[in-house]
């Protein structure tokens, strides 16, 4: 059902243009990198509060707070530099499996962190018991770590 | 002496059969991606404290001792797994300017850092509750947090060993 959509991304000119030319691609590589880092950094600092470690000198939300604009900033720049990554390869990534895994990954991963986590890390600790937060901050280190490990195989293995 | 040192590596039995395995490279390469951003996302955050950007309002030896832990897990995978693909592919490194790029960035980030433990950061009782840290501090902190970038860039570039300056290409390394 999403072929043509996806056979309509890769005649795009655009795509071409990523495509043919020698440095669009790799520095778009290498800003999307950078932006991982930063959403990994901006999501750990609250998992690892919610899992009852890290900077547990602050309350959960001011630590959730302080790490909210750079992993909105981050994931912004992460979907813009995603998609010209996307495009100029649509039919590779279609066609690959670990492109799948890691989008439903995301999905899930999105869900969680700016549905379920950003709830739970607004109330102070011990608003949800003690299990809960931990539930949410495995399940959250899970999801990002699968979609890094998807991506990194699209292109290592498709 | 380098090249000849990269040589014998390269002709080891246990180097020899990482390279030629399937997946010893892709297990390698994504356990090292994934703990660069646990490495490089938990540093950032320090390198914002002392810069004044982030997490201003906690004391400076609270931050470090919450997330250097965490940091030191991450540096171990991520070190070990880039020893070991440099271990199984050292010929496949040696010409890359990139990858040269990219150790000489770490030497640069080992001396500010070990510069920030030994001097700037002996007087950090003074002023580990002040939301803005002394400019030498913040200095290391947006050092660390520019030559990490760089880090990352320069590891990214590594697979494109084509896309150098002309005058590398001239030493006639490869």
């Amino acid at each position: 059902m999403l072929q043509p959509f996806f056979e309509w991304m890769q005649g795009l000119a655009f795509s071409a243009f990523f495509l043919e030319s020698i440095w669009p691609t790799p520095i778009v590589q290498c800003i999307h990198l950078i932006a991982v880092s930063v959403f990994a950094g901006a999501l750990l600092i609250v998992d690892l509060r919610l899992l009852g470690t890290g900077l547990k000198t602050a309350s959960l939300p001011e630590v959730a707070r302080a790490a909210q604009p750079w992993l909105v900033w981050s994931f912004g720049v992460l979907v813009l530099t995603g998609i010209p990554q996307m495009s100029s390869t649509a039919l590779k990534q279609y066609y690959s499996p670990f492109f799948w895994w890691k989008m439903q990954a995301v999905f899930l991963g999105l869900v969680v962190t700016f549905l379920i986590r950003r709830h739970i890390a607004s109330k102070e600790e011990g608003h949800y018991g003690p299990v809960w937060p931990k539930v949410v901050g495995v399940a959250s280190i899970a999801l990002w770590t699968s979609v890094t490990i998807g991506a990194r195989l699209i292109g290592l293995l498709s | 002496m380098i090249r000849a040192l990269f040589e014998w590596v390269d002709a080891m039995p246990n180097s020899v059969a990482w390279r030629e395995s399937l997946n010893a490279y892709v297990y390698l390469l994504t356990i090292h991606v994934v703990s660069m951003g646990l490495v490089a996302g938990i540093i950032s955050y320090w390198d914002m404290r002392l810069a004044g950007i982030a997490l201003k309002w906690i004391p400076v030896s609270k931050v470090k001792s919450a997330l250097f832990p965490w940091l030191y897990g991450g540096v171990l995978v991520n070190a070990g797994t880039g020893l070991m693909m440099l271990y199984s592919q050292p010929m496949r490194y040696y010409p890359n300017f990139w990858f040269w790029f990219k150790m000489g960035m770490l030497v640069i980030l080992a001396g500010n850092a070990a510069y920030f433990h030994l001097s700037i950061e002996k007087t950090v009782e003074d002023w580990e509750h002040d939301p803005v840290a002394p400019l030498k501090a913040r200095l290391a902190g947006y050092l660390s947090l520019a030559f990490w970038a760089g880090v990352i860039v320069t590891g990214r570039m590594t697979a494109y060993s084509g896309l150098v300056p002309q005058w590398w290409l001239d030493l006639g390394l490869g």
